[in-house]
């Protein structure tokens, strides 16, 4: 490699390509994130809800997308293709088409002025069709980047040289008729690809009668819950009426080797449980089926959201596949035929509304991308990757994560992300920092004795002008206490007008700025940095939201909305002049890392963070490094365990920056991130270490399934681990039976352990093979081979193993030398005899696991795994800053998963151990030491661990004592301010929402009434 | 203890109002008094809890009724009544592991096992900590209404659980029926108790040196059987909880806690008893921190609930 170049270009600007260029970007990289829609978002944007918390998608987006926003070393590149890649790793020139927009991004303010007055209506992708946006279109409300776009195949202009009304009603003459696709070459070292996946066309699929308008796709129905898609969140029939039946069918385009799709979708189990659940939310007479192969509920949490969904919820769950939607002739009523489970034969069942789930399909794009990127795909036409690196391509440099590589839900694809990421950081490790560029800032200036405040009211156009009499509004702000100077703007957030603003605090000596426009989610940076650039301390502004919170929800009563504009302005001006300066704090912090645990994903973060130049101490408490991989023999694509530990052993062993310590455990542990102290003791060592951040990989065990299925009583029953010991010494039984979830998906441990069948049929498929004669059979609940591991399934099935389900309530009954097993469709009892029987027995966690998580002030869940700070979009955090999740520590995962999220964890580590500083908010709370008691009720409150209790000594004159007192890390603090509600005797201060500062802006709201 | 109680500073909003000082004035200055009148319209120091029960009373004064609902019924004839005082909203806001409510349950259980039927009092808040806190013009409004409701409710007796009550409305209302604190009902009752319980009391100020009452609180846990012992401090020069009308709770004021709750340990006491919910909400929560250095290991308990408990099902 001659030329290493610091930047890395991103395809793809789903929630993917968003986690891959903020992991980047932080380590300090340069990042080019390149999307061929208007927007960045991706499929998660269309989302109502994210199974199984049902938290709101695009809540949990959006201020992702914000971050990407204002990333300074982020170059969002949107409406734009990569038309080519040449070069090699470290020094790639990427070819970018962007394609003419026609609007001029530098001058939209999205106002929206122009919506209005085009006349072309056009099928809004966003709702999947289901109503119309216009030819000039934001995508959606939370879009990023913020402004309009012309649709050039439906303008009326563009196409047939008349209307022009947009370019009209445009203040700001931002309508660029004269556009052109431009192409422009980006040189950059890494590239990632993660162009996502598309939702399978049902159309394909003419049984499934999705042109019968109450036939829908599960796409569709998403946008139908959401509030913002086409009917307000109200499920709609073609008649406007509401469906009291619906019915999803699963599997549409998913587990069909027959029209080529052979791999299962990952998702659609889960998404159309998560959608019946909502739409009974919304109506709670809807009653709601779900047509099913298995259901695979193979995730963290995803079983537990199943049974609620089944026992608690009644959705009802049937076990069968219907070949198509029969539409009556005469009624055009829609119905399905099926199977009954209770074996009383086929069934007919009418439906006001049917649901297709709809799988995950490569894309044309993203096969043309890897095309362009020469990097190898699979059968399937996903990206080709090894089970121990699934993120890096066929070709050095470019690297593959999400959808892209296979199916899979949003915390995989998010953790493949980081995992790329670290990929690409770790090849530049040393270019870090040298693309991109620190803004500068003139120094502060005196804030003088007097409070000088300026007030600017926006127009926003008509959005707030039409109904907020601004000039009244404007007339009233200059009567406000402090307010020396009060102005009107047409659009305060326009470039001209910014620069405006910071001319006013020049001119005017202003020390506290109040903005009235819109939301500070997306505005109030923005209007910070103006004031950073005109001298003045960021915290000395405040934002008015008279459009959101006033003009947008008012519009039919100008008078009250003007009269309540002036309430928020009066509110606002009372607290800016109360706002005080306040400093980001740059602390020295330690830039070393822990890793607690030497399985495959311990060694894997180890290594990935070795890689970038940090040092690393690799822990291991037994005497060897490999974890629970050493226990089994073979991977699922043949290879052998030993073949894929034995290079990463050696490469960890040799690595300069790597110590490892086998047979040692951490048996102390204080501190907080950048700061950790702790004590490691073992065969080797007993000493006290210092780190910066900690990853956890302290794995899984399988469990010796004990008391299920007479394990114990007969020495031919065992586990898997076990069959695939013997397996290698050979196996001559000719009757194998095996039983899944012995010990899993039970009242005890209810989760499913994800990786079981998958191991099962990979051992069923070794002794198939190594005697196709032998007897195999496999009984099962729900077969979940996910995604790519499907074709095991059908494998297996070609390969004539036997698969019989059973349920929870008729489990199958085993002697010394046959089974029992109730069949549900034949409504009878077989017995089966075997000389072998293998159980499928759960992940269960280590016992350090209890020790490791009051240690680091971090939570285990229900089933005693780690908990992450957010199950979707941070799956390798946990709620203490500085410590990460990799491997089965956080739940149940298969290898691949193990490597991606060790890399992820390893990736969110390095954003932190990149800095040069940590550096702190400049909102943290504080604890005044006289007034605090040390009740402690701070520490209960905080949801990061920020304060911590120490010891002091207190002396008064006659009474000397030892106590604890709070004491709040302002590294770790994020300035939310519960403590401060909390504390009982007022010690605490949230520096940017003092008492004072909030007891204003209610008297000022009183002096209105 | 002058600079614990920080009374050497001229800041009027320092002093604990605990009476302390009585005895030892060679003019015999009231000085709580004199405190009180000088707060009156005076912008108030730090109060505790942001304040939140003040703006309970403030929106009180605004409201037609107040009414309190215990497990215990009361006898709507009864010419004596019970007035509960704020103790479910301290169970709304104190998040300690002590049961506010539990104590006019149980004086109404103590009350009605010695044949004193009572009627339950749907009375506002007193007005105590406004009083002391320099806001006069809501007190009197809760004043002006109290007494309306008394003056209807026809009872002749009014019983108070709580000191701070039994204070405001013997000395700052002006009622024309007797108010007697509950300790003074109980001091020679029979209620059919043999504790054998070592138990030591602390003086609230507003029941001892505001009323003079130190004796009927020990004579009521005698009875009933409990042995009594003292702390170094007591009666008349019994130090405070720390903390008066919600404010001054900080570092200076828990050195107080701390000492009382040390003098506690010292006599080697199974039960801390008190006759002030804001006594018991203060020893309690510093009893009850998170991460405690010192170790308390008897209980701190309001005297009818110590009692309540004796007595059992009785």
């Amino acid at each position: 490699m001659s030329k290493l170049v610091g930047a890395v270009a991103i395809a793809g600007g789903g929630i993917a390509g968003i986690q891959s260029a903020i992991d980047l970007a932080s380590s300090g990289l340069k990042v080019y994130l390149i999307e061929s829609s208007t927007t960045i978002g991706g499929k998660m944007a269309q989302l109502d809800k994210t199974f199984p918390t049902l938290d709101c998608s695009m809540c949990t987006l959006s201020p992702k997308l914000a971050e990407v926003a204002r990333h300074p070393n982020i170059e969002l590149m949107t409406y734009s293709e990569i038309t080519g890649i040449t070069g090699e790793p470290g020094d790639f020139t990427v070819t970018v088409k962007n394609k003419a927009t026609y609007v001029d991004y530098d001058k939209c303010t999205a106002c929206e002025l122009c919506v209005s007055k085009c006349p072309v209506k056009v099928p809004d992708e966003y709702n999947e069709g289901q109503n119309n946006r216009k030819a000039i279109y934001l995508a959606f409300p939370q879009a990023v980047p913020r402004v309009f776009t012309i649709d050039a195949d439906h303008c009326l202009y563009l196409n047939k040289g008349k209307c022009g009304n947009c370019q009209k009603a445009c203040e700001n003459d931002a309508i660029n008729f004269e556009d052109t696709d431009k192409e422009v070459d980006i040189n950059v070292g890494s590239v990632i690809l993660n162009t996502g996946f598309e939702p399978y066309d049902a159309s394909n699929l003419e049984q499934y009668r999705i042109d019968h308008p109450n036939v829908v796709s599960s796409l569709e129905f998403e946008r139908q819950l959401s509030s913002s898609g086409p009917f307000e969140g109200h499920v709609t029939l073609a008649d406007g009426s509401h469906p009291r039946r619906i019915a999803w069918i699963q599997c549409v385009g998913s587990r069909s080797p027959e029209i080529g799709r052979n791999t299962c979708s990952s998702v659609c189990c889960m998404y159309a449980t998560k959608e019946a659940m909502v739409a009974m939310e919304h109506d709670l007479d809807l009653e709601t089926t779900i047509f099913n192969i298995d259901i695979r509920a193979f995730g963290k949490g995803f079983e537990e959201f199943y049974q609620k969904a089944k026992n608690e919820k009644g959705i009802r769950f049937i076990n069968s596949r219907p070949s198509g939607v029969e539409v009556d002739p005469v009624t055009d009523n829609i119905s399905l035929k099926y199977e009954a489970e209770d074996g009383s034969g086929i069934k007919r069942e009418e439906f006001d509304m049917i649901v297709l789930s709809i799988g995950l399909t490569p894309s044309d794009s993203s096969k043309n991308l890897a095309k362009i990127a020469g990097v190898e795909m699979d059968d399937n036409d996903f990206v080709k990757t090894k089970i121990d690196h699934p993120l890096e391509t066929s070709k050095p440099g470019i690297f593959v994560c999400g959808a892209m590589q296979a199916p899979k839900d949003i915390p995989d694809t998010v953790a493949d992300a980081s995992g790329a990421a670290s990929k690409a950081a770790s090849l530049l490790s040393s270019e870090r920092g040298n693309l991109v560029t620190e803004k500068k800032y003139p120094p502060e200036k005196d804030m003088g004795d007097e409070i000088r405040t300026g007030v600017v009211v926006c127009r926003c156009g008509i959005n707030i002008g039409n109904i907020v009499d601004v000039p009244d509004v404007v007339e009233y702000a200059k009567t406000l206490p402090h307010v020396v100077l009060a102005k009107e703007e047409v659009y305060a957030c326009s470039t001209d007008s910014l620069e405006g603003i910071a001319d006013l605090v020049r001119e005017h000596n202003l020390n506290h700025m109040v903005v009235a426009s819109c939301t500070p989610r997306t505005h109030e940076p923005l209007f910070r940095e103006t004031l950073m650039e005109a001298g003045l301390n960021p915290y000395l502004f405040e934002l008015a939201n008279i459009r959101e919170h006033c003009s947008w929800v008012h519009q039919n009563n100008k008078e009250e909305a003007t009269k309540k504009a002036k309430d928020i302005i009066r509110m606002s001006v009372s607290r800016a002049n109360l706002l005080q300066p306040l400093y980001q704090e740059k602390l020295e912090f330690n830039k070393d890392a822990l890793v607690i645990g030497g399985g495959i994903a311990g060694m894997n973060a180890a290594l990935d963070i070795a890689e970038k130049g940090f040092k690393v101490t690799l822990l291991e408490k037994e005497s060897e490094l490999g974890g629970m991989l050493l226990k089994f023999t073979h991977l699922q694509d043949g290879r052998t365990t030993k073949e894929v530990l034995e290079p990463i052993i050696q490469k960890v062993e040799s690595n300069p920056n790597i110590t490892v310590h086998i047979e040692t455990e951490l048996t102390e542990q204080e501190g907080s991130m950048g700061n950790f102290k702790g004590h490691i003791k073992g065969a080797n060592v007993d000493e006290d270490i210092e780190f910066g951040v900690a990853i956890i990989a302290t794995g899984a065990n399988e469990l010796e399934p004990e008391g299920y299925f007479s394990y114990g009583e007969y020495s031919n029953i065992i586990t898997e681990s076990q069959l695939e010991q013997k397996l290698d010494e050979g196996v001559d039984a000719k009757n194998v039976v095996f039983i899944q979830c012995a010990g899993g998906r039970n009242d005890e441990r209810p989760y499913c352990s994800r990786a079981c069948c998958t191991v099962a049929m990979k051992n069923a498929i070794r002794l198939k093979e190594s005697d196709p004669d032998r007897n195999v059979t496999i009984l099962y609940r729900d077969i979940r081979t996910f995604g790519v591991w499907e074709e095991l399934y059908t494998k297996a099935r070609e390969l004539g193993v036997v698969f019989m389900r059973y349920t929870e309530d008729k489990e199958p009954e085993v002697s010394e030398k046959t089974v029992r097993i109730f069949d549900h469709l034949m409504n009878m009892d077989f017995e089966i005899n075997y000389d072998l029987m293998v159980l499928s027995a759960p992940m269960v966690t280590p016992e350090t696991n209890e020790l490791l998580a009051p240690m680091f002030k971090v939570t285990l869940d229900a089933n005693r795994f780690f908990l992450e700070a957010h199950i979707k979009l941070r799956p390798v955090e946990c709620a203490t800053d500085g410590v990460f999740l990799a491997g089965t520590s956080q739940a149940p995962k298969l290898v691949d998963e193990s490597v991606s999220q060790a890399s992820a964890a390893a990736s969110r580590a390095c954003t932190i151990l990149s800095r040069d500083f940590l550096e702190t908010i400049g909102n943290v709370s504080v604890v005044d030491p006289e007034l605090c008691i040390g009740c402690g009720r701070c520490t209960l409150v905080c949801p990061y661990n920020a304060p911590e209790l120490k010891e002091v000594t207190v002396e008064t004159e006659e009474i000397v004592y030892i106590t604890k007192k709070s004491e709040i890390n302002p590294a770790v603090c994020k300035g939310c301010g519960c403590c401060a509600a909390e504390c009982p005797t007022g010690a605490i201060t949230a520096r940017h929402f003092t008492t004072p500062q909030i007891m204003a802006v209610i008297k000022a709201y009183g002096e209105g009434i | 203890m002058n600079n614990v109680y920080r009374t050497s500073s001229d800041d009027i909003w320092n002093c604990l109002t605990c009476g302390l000082c009585y005895d030892g004035c060679p003019q015999g200055v009231d000085y709580p008094e004199f405190i009180k009148e000088v707060r009156d319209s005076n912008e108030n120091g730090d109060i505790a809890h942001k304040g939140v029960f003040n703006l309970i009373t403030d929106l009180m004064v605004d409201l037609d009724e107040s009414k309190t609902s215990l497990d215990e019924v009361g006898n709507n004839d009864s010419k004596i009544g019970y007035y509960p005082g704020c103790l479910d909203f301290h169970d709304m806001f104190f998040e300690l592991d002590v049961d506010f409510k539990s104590i006019a349950d149980s004086s109404m259980k103590l009350l009605k096992s010695i044949d004193q039927d009572p009627k339950l009092m749907q009375m506002k808040c007193c007005g105590h900590d406004q009083l002391w806190q320099g806001d006069k013009g809501t007190f009197e409004k809760l004043k002006e209404q109290n007494t309306r409701i008394i003056k209807e409710s026809g009872i002749e007796k009014l019983v108070t659980s709580c000191a701070e009550c039994y204070r405001t409305l013997s000395q700052d209302y002006d009622l024309p029926i007797e108010v007697v604190h509950i300790s003074q009902v109980l001091k020679d009752a029979d209620l059919g108790i043999d504790s054998g319980t070592k138990v030591t009391y602390h003086d609230a100020c507003r029941l001892g040196r505001h009323m003079g009452e130190y004796d009927a609180p020990r004579d009521a846990l005698a009875s009933a059987g409990s042995e009594v012992v003292e702390m170094k401090h007591n009666k008349n020069d019994a130090w405070c909880c720390g903390v008066s009308s919600l404010m001054n709770c900080d570092d200076k004021s828990k050195a107080l806690r701390k000492a009382r709750l040390d003098e506690a340990r010292d006599v080697d006491a199974q039960v801390l008893i008190t006759t002030c919910p804001k006594c018991l909400a203060h020893l309690n929560c510093m009893k009850d921190e998170q991460e405690s250095v010192e170790q308390y290991d008897y209980d701190i308990k309001d005297l009818t609930v110590f009692l309540a408990e004796q007595m059992g099902g009785k």
